[in-house]
């Protein structure tokens, strides 16, 4: 992984923030948006934060350990416009992404939102639509496989290991380039899209 | 009703077990599969063989389940709820292929079987502590050797677990008596159908030439065996008279088992279209019932009833009348919210015809 190479790094500290080293901060930007695109179901609430360099963080969120507290990063509804709509990948996001939502560790399914936890679930999400967008409502199984596995595919192509085209399918070049990097990351290999592998590559659920 | 099979996308080709878990704790058994996201009627989850995706249920009722997923290649994905945590009527169906033709058959036999023992065998070592793992089929025992091999390691590796096997007793010979009194044999007991004693009409009703006869033979092996044996004896029009003889042929030749249990007809596979010549409607006419009942308890042989909503049992033997339809089939009746014994009830299967079930109904 990369290591940040900028002295003074906290100069910038909304693309710090967003755990994007300054020599990585095109290349974050790009994986940011590429990832928050249309084809998110949550609209950026889910899976967003492609810390390719996670020794870079604020003092608010220092480390990966405190991912487990959650009341320190309950509100996040304004991150749930910032993604725009029907933007195509591979399309430079003009301004740096905001602050990240708090880091969030990875298959704790609470959600995070100021929704009273009775309310929790007791209704569908909410429609894309209501925040300005016109998106179609996602949902389902294939859909949202798909999803993941695309942002599994860009967080592979933006550390180096995968070269193929955004499917959303897994086929032999992602397998490939999931053993790879899983061989890299001293993880067990599987050519599967596994827990530590999403660990290891920064994506994250809320 | 609740939903066994759940269509799913998965990665990969090959069909894989894993135990769905709603929160990791620690790190990653490499048995599981993690929820990731949750979404309007279904769940992701990840695990050591990949993403799943499935649709069908809120993704917490999921916690726990142990199931077997089939990506799909040719065909969609889907998941099977194998062992759902916290049920009791976990049923693992090893072949549809079957050497009887019983009249009425509740899952019709196909020619064709799958052979599924290893992924069955890795859903078993999954199973929750204590749990009772039922076998079905089919006829399970048409792969007998593969059948104790594998229920003898799941018993060994697991001393928490007992089988139930509901079995047509056509396959067990001498050969077999050795095994299976190995002492892991204690926590198997053996569902057989019996239903007279006399050899022509229990042959008629499986629809198998010999077919009582091959069952004396086994049951005889089971005996030396020591085996757990529970008799089945469905009842039908044809067969509901006889009920009485064949409570003497049990307690005279058959003194060993453990439990006789005296079924009510389910309404689905071929008793669904030969409904009015099959079922028998026993609050009309308790009499031969009572007659069989009364005669096993003289004899100090434990009877009890199934599928026999207790309102419509005599008080004399609600208490033998049990909760047996399995949880994912079961409804009650609108009337039912009232009735004090409800959740000592069998209830109805989800497929019982409605005005059948709303018209004996009696609240208690």
């Amino acid at each position: 992984m990369t290591a940040p190479k900028t002295p003074n790094r906290f100069l910038i500290p909304s693309l710090l923030a967003a755990g994007i080293s300054a020599q990585d901060g095109a290349q974050a930007s790009l994986t940011y948006v590429t990832s928050t695109g249309a084809d998110d179901p949550n609209a950026g609430t889910l899976f967003q934060t492609f810390k390719q360099d996670h020794e870079v963080t604020l003092a608010q969120h220092r480390s990966h350990s405190s991912h487990r507290s959650h009341s320190s990063h309950r509100s996040h509804s304004s991150h749930r416009s910032s993604a725009g709509g029907g933007v195509p990948y591979y399309t430079p996001s003009p301004s740096p992404p905001p602050p990240p939502p708090g880091p969030a560790r990875l298959l704790d399914p609470v959600p995070r939102s100021t929704t009273p936890p009775g309310e929790q679930r007791a209704t569908p999400p909410a429609d894309p639509s209501a925040d300005g967008n016109s998106l179609p409502a996602l949902s389902g199984r294939t859909q949202r496989f798909a999803a993941i596995v695309r942002r599994v595919q860009i967080a592979l192509l933006g550390q180096g290991y995968f070269d193929g085209p955004i499917t959303g399918t897994v086929g032999p070049v992602t397998r490939g380039a999931l053993r790879r990097f899983q061989q890299a990351a001293g993880i067990p290999v599987t050519g599967t899209i596994t827990p530590e592998t999403l660990d290891a590559l920064r994506v994250s659920s809320e | 009703m609740i939903q066994l099979v759940l269509p799913a996308v998965a990665e990969g080709e090959r069909p894989f077990i894993a135990r769905l878990v709603r929160r990791r704790e620690g790190g990653c058994n490499p048995a599981e599969s993690y929820l990731l996201e949750e979404y309007s009627g279904g769940g992701a989850f990840v695990g050591q063989h990949g993403l799943i995706a499935v649709d069908g249920v809120p993704a917490g009722e999921l916690d726990g389940d142990v199931v077997l997923v089939q990506p799909g290649r040719d065909r969609p994905g889907r998941i099977e709820r194998l062992l759902r945590a916290g049920s009791m009527h976990n049923t693992l169906l090893i072949t549809e292929r079957c050497d009887q033709l019983c009249i009425m058959c509740s899952q019709p036999p196909k020619k064709t079987h799958v052979d599924r023992f290893d992924l069955l065998e890795a859903a078993c070592l999954l199973a929750e502590r204590g749990a009772l793992i039922g076998i079905s089929g089919g006829e399970p025992t048409l792969y007998k050797d593969q059948l104790l091999g594998m229920m003898e390691r799941v018993l060994d590796a697991r001393s928490d677990l007992e089988f139930h096997v509901l079995s047509n007793a056509q396959h067990f010979e001498a050969g077999d008596v050795e095994r299976l009194r190995n002492p892991l044999y204690r926590r198997v007991s053996w569902g057989i159908p019996l239903y007279a004693a006399e050899p022509g009409l229990h042959d008629q009703i499986v629809g198998k030439a010999d077919a009582f006869r091959r069952l004396e033979k086994s049951l005889a092996w089971l005996t030396i065996a020591g085996a757990r044996v529970e008799l089945r004896t469905v009842i039908l029009r044809s067969n509901v008279d006889a009920l009485p003889s064949l409570a003497r042929y049990i307690a005279t030749r058959l003194r060993f088992i453990e439990v006789w249990s005296i079924m009510q007809l389910e309404n689905i596979g071929y008793a669904r279209s030969r409904w009015p010549q099959l079922y028998v409607q026993h609050a009309e006419n308790f009499r031969p019932i009572a007659s069989a009942l009364e005669q096993a308890a003289l004899f100090g042989v434990r009877a009890q009833l199934f599928n026999f909503p207790r309102c419509t049992v005599p008080l004399l033997f609600r208490n033998v009348a049990m909760a047996s339809i399995s949880d994912w089939k079961r409804k009650y009746t609108p009337a039912c919210a009232d009735c004090r014994e409800r959740d000592a009830c069998c209830g109805f299967f989800e497929w019982h015809p409605e005005d059948a079930a709303l018209a004996g109904v009696s609240p208690l």
